[in-house]
């Protein structure tokens, strides 16, 4: 392993600090080799850190602005496809145009040691290899996150907010979630239809969300999303998956994806969430969509949230049924079937129709397909 | 240089088993030789799929290659047919392995780099230029466009005037470990096992001298499973293969003798041994008795090996020779048909010419000096290897059942089953190293910072990627339009209709149509795969 020499921090500790910090890892390009960058986000978490992973097949484009809508500590890169002198420098030149540079970048990887200098003198934080160990790359990222916390009073960014800029967004709500607002400033009033979205583990909420968003974006809407999962009780890490299924295809200023833990408290909401999604419609999004972790009858308080709650279910799921049980079904203002291709489609339709008194709507979908998707962006468009 | 003052024995295995210090017949229970172990090539196969093993005919020693474009990877397999090789083994980059043309966005800097770059006919044709199809054996390691590059083949074949049934060759074909491990997947689950049946269909009638598919568990081991998981998952997507084969309404026996295996061989000697031996007797078994196959060539599990790259040491790499060289002689001990072994530089980069040279040097060593090769299964009888075998048996069973359970391999998929297992033990290995309980030379044990380097290592250049852009940029200004635009129609009918693909495939291959387009026509109809469940 290899790290540059520390930079002089010019930043100053803001108070109220989040417990957790914020790493985004990335595998960009083709490479399917998963293994280390698996081991590593589990081994964060174990440390207390929040792990963002952006999955397979991103571009440098999407890995930097998933950086700046997360609002990270730190970017960790995964390239074992040797494709890291094409890469690295894209990456590096992404990261100043969006304003970034403040974040550190760190590779993991098969990279040959004469490459280890240019990678460092290009601006790379810090390189490792299969042999680093756990620990030591654990050191090195907790250095680098301390090197590199927000700062939001000094930052201009109650002008770059009010200018549209995502980055600004992105600093509130880390703001927010630290229990320390700008001081004398909210956001100001926003329009947007919130739509809580619930369902048991499995059913493929954050695979819906981004048919759904992508879908409301191709109507010229502008979409938010909150994507909690639940955070470990011990270490205060998270692993933060959902984003990678809904991020795809071009990046896009107005589709805002912000993975949110629920940092050790029940509900399946996040600390603040109704600030983040104040935040987010005073920002100006059309709609924001609100993804629960579905961990059962405590998510029946994303309901006081949102201005409508859609409850995410699967064919032949006698555990959605049952989840369906605790409560939800009450206040679900829509029932959305997904995976609609599988088996077993109708009869769980009929039994879904047969346990509803009233003409809620229920609607057939398969995200992976793409399919019924249309008819569900129609109901939460209108407001 | 630090080294600690004694060595302790390993105490387990990578699954938490507690190994005892010695084994007798009393763990060997009701034991009886020839119903657990038959003769070597006979029922139940464990020890051995032939008679007479290395005896008469010595494993296939197939060394993985390929990068650059299709004229540097042609000009190499010309080199290895004038010097006596008679298989050729070819490795795709990755935009190629995952369905995508060379001048894909998500292609930057990866063209050409990890294997050789083929898009169009016009690239299988230039691969294989001179080269008679009629005479050579070719495997290809293509999993999620598979049935694409086996249509570049065919018709390559055609124009040289070789008959399909005269084809002899390989695809690795196996789509399901790709959800599990290595991630080459492009399609949803169902259809990607559809598209896999339709290319044993095709073979089965047509290319009869084919090995359809290569079901892997190498990429299952390597991504982090023990080697119980690596056992029971791989028979289980075999065994998925062969249901969603017989539903097709494909004779059993058929298509059953020209499915292979392909298995890591990693460090723990022994129990790499046991799990190859018991591969073999549960394979027998379930194609028999599950199954109902009444060929003996049905029973047979044939297997290629490959040592464990993940075994490999970035720190002092020499000492990755001598692990590659343990792990062949497990592999050979466990009865493999063929052999790859690894370069020790491969943490570092791919293979240097020097390096893989000493890695084939590995197994000729083991071939013509050691003398392993005298007697078919010597570890036959031994308490503790037979017992190692029982147990990797039963717990392979007990993991096939918890998938059957849930409604299969598909149905496990979808949970994230697979995922969810393999990065849980990646992470107790790593755990497990880190907390020194799990000791690496040259990493938590005998740690000299100065062994590390001295290796030379190979560069590849940038120019592949320009020059393929620019001939896809010519073919698809000179391909007839018409001809190119009804073929993709037809694939895209074909497809919708759930009929067998692979005639459109041949057809749109001669028209002009590139992976990538033959793909998004697929994927109008079978929709694209974001990996299921990751945590």
């Amino acid at each position: 392993m290899v790290t540059a020499a520390p930079e002089k921090s010019n930043k100053q500790e803001p108070s109220g600090a989040p417990n957790a910090s914020r790493i985004l890892l990335a595998k960009i390009g083709l490479d399917g080799h998963d293994r280390g960058v698996k081991v590593l986000a589990r081994s964060f978490r174990d440390a207390g850190i929040e792990v963002i992973y952006t999955g397979l097949w991103q571009t440098c484009e999407a890995t930097m602005f998933a950086a700046l809508q997360e609002d990270v500590d730190v970017i960790g890169v995964s390239l074992l496809s040797a494709a890291h002198m094409t890469v690295m420098p894209e990456l590096l030149r992404l990261r100043e145009e969006l304003g970034l540079t403040h974040v550190p970048l760190v590779l993991g990887g098969i990279v040959p040691k004469a490459d280890y200098p240019k990678l460092i003198d290009m601006g790379i934080a810090a390189v490792f290899n299969p042999g680093s160990s756990v620990d030591n790359i654990i050191t090195t990222i907790s250095e680098l996150t301390k090197k590199r916390r927000l700062i939001v009073a000094t930052d201009d960014v109650v002008q770059r907010f009010a200018d549209g800029d995502a980055r600004a967004l992105a600093q509130v709500i880390t703001a927010i979630q630290c229990d320390a607002p700008i001081e004398g400033w909210s956001p100001p009033k926003g329009s947007a239809n919130v739509v809580g979205i619930t369902g048991a583990p499995g059913v493929g909420k954050s695979s819906f969300i981004g048919k759904l968003g992508a879908t409301l974006r191709s109507r010229g809407r502008r979409v938010a999303v909150v994507a909690i999962d639940p955070s470990s009780p011990i270490t205060g890490g998270a692993l933060l998956g959902d984003r990678l299924r809904m991020m795809r295809g071009t990046p896009d200023d107005a589709f805002f994806i912000r993975s949110l833990s629920t940092a050790g408290t029940s509900g399946g909401l996040a600390p603040h969430c109704a600030d983040v999604v104040r935040a987010m419609s005073g920002f100006g999004f059309d709609d924001i969509l609100v993804e629960t972790v579905g961990a059962g009858q405590a998510d029946v308080l994303v309901a006081k949230l949102v201005d409508r709650t859609l409850l995410l279910l699967m064919p032949e799921s006698g555990d959605s049924i049952q989840f369906s049980k605790a409560g939800i079904m009450e206040i679900a203002d829509g029932f959305v079937l997904n995976k609609c291709d599988l088996p077993g489609a109708d009869a769980t339709e009929a039994q879904l129709r047969g346990a509803l008194s009233d003409d809620r709507t229920v609607w057939k979908v398969s995200a992976v397909r793409d399919l019924g998707i249309d008819a569900v962006a129609d109901w939460v468009a209108a407001s | 240089m630090s080294v600690k003052p004694s060595i302790d024995p390993p105490a387990s295995s990578g699954d938490g088993d507690v190994r005892k210090p010695f084994v007798g017949p009393e763990d060997l229970g009701s034991f009886d030789a020839s119903k657990s172990l038959g003769e070597p090539g006979a029922f139940p196969y464990a020890r051995g799929p032939h008679r007479t093993m290395y005896t008469s005919r010595l494993w296939t020693m197939r060394q993985f290659a390929g990068f650059g474009s299709a004229e540097d990877t042609n000009e190499r397999f010309k080199y290895l047919l004038a010097n006596g090789q008679h298989g050729l083994s070819t490795a795709f980059d990755l935009p190629t392995l995952m369905g995508r043309d060379s001048d894909d966005p998500l292609a930057l800097g990866e063209v050409g780099r990890c294997g050789v770059a083929v898009a169009s006919l016009a690239d299988m044709r230039r691969l294989f230029d001179g080269i008679d199809l009629g005479s050579v054996s070719t495997s290809m390691t293509i999993n999620a466009p598979a049935a694409i590059l086996l249509a570049f083949y065919i018709a390559v074949a055609e124009e040289q005037g070789v008959a399909s049934d005269k084809l002899r060759g390989t695809l690795q074909n196996d789509i399901l470990k790709e959800f599990h491990a290595q991630n080459e997947y492009v399609f949803p689950p169902g259809p990607s096992v559809q598209l896999v049946v339709d290319t044993i269909e095709y073979c089965t009638k047509h290319l009869p001298q084919w090995n359809t598919v290569s079901v892997s568990g190498y990429h299952i081991r390597e991504a982090g499973a023990n080697a119980a998981e690596e056992l029971a998952f791989t028979l289980a997507d075999g065994m998925a293969y062969v249901q969603h084969s017989i539903d097709r309404g494909l004779d059993v026996d058929a298509f059953a003798p020209r499915l292979s295996f392909f298995f890591d061989v990693h460090n723990d000697f022994f129990e790499e041994i046991a799990k190859l031996r018991a591969a073999r007797r549960i394979w027998a078994h379930t194609m028999r008795d599950r199954f109902g196959a009444k060929n003996e060539r049905s029973w047979l599990l044939r297997m290629h090996c490959q040592t464990a790259g993940v075994t490999l040491t970035e720190q002092q790499p020499m000492n990755n020779v001598v692990r590659v060289a343990y792990q062949a002689m497990a592999g050979v001990l466990g009865g493999t048909q063929s052999l790859h072994t690894n370069s020790m530089d491969e943490t570092l980069a791919l293979p240097s010419e020097q390096a893989a040279k000493l890695a084939l040097r590995t197994q000729q060593v083991l071939a013509c000096e050691t003398n392993v090769t005298q007697t078919v299964d010597p570890l036959a009888g031994s308490y503790f290897v037979e017992k190692m075998t029982n147990e990797i048996e039963a717990k392979a069973y007990a993991i096939i059942d918890q998938i059957d359970a849930m409604g299969g391999v598909l149905q496990a998929v979808d949970r994230g089953f697979f995922r969810r297992r393999i990065a849980e033990s990646a992470h107790a290995t790593q755990r497990s190293i880190d907390a020194g309980d799990t000791e690496i030379v040259g990493v938590n044990a005998f740690v000299d910072e100065e062994a590390s380097g001295g290796v030379d290592i190979l560069q590849i250049t940038q120019q592949t990627e320009d020059m393929q852009t620019a001939r896809l940029k010519e073919l698809k200004a000179t391909r007839e339009k018409a001809r190119h635009a009804t073929s993709l129609d037809r694939l895209r009918q074909d497809a919708e209709d759930g009929a067998n693909v692979m005639p459109a495939l041949i057809e749109a291959a001669k028209a002009g149509a590139t992976v990538g387009e033959m793909m998004e026509t697929m994927k109008s109809v079978f929709g694209s795969y974001d990996g299921g469940p990751e945590w």
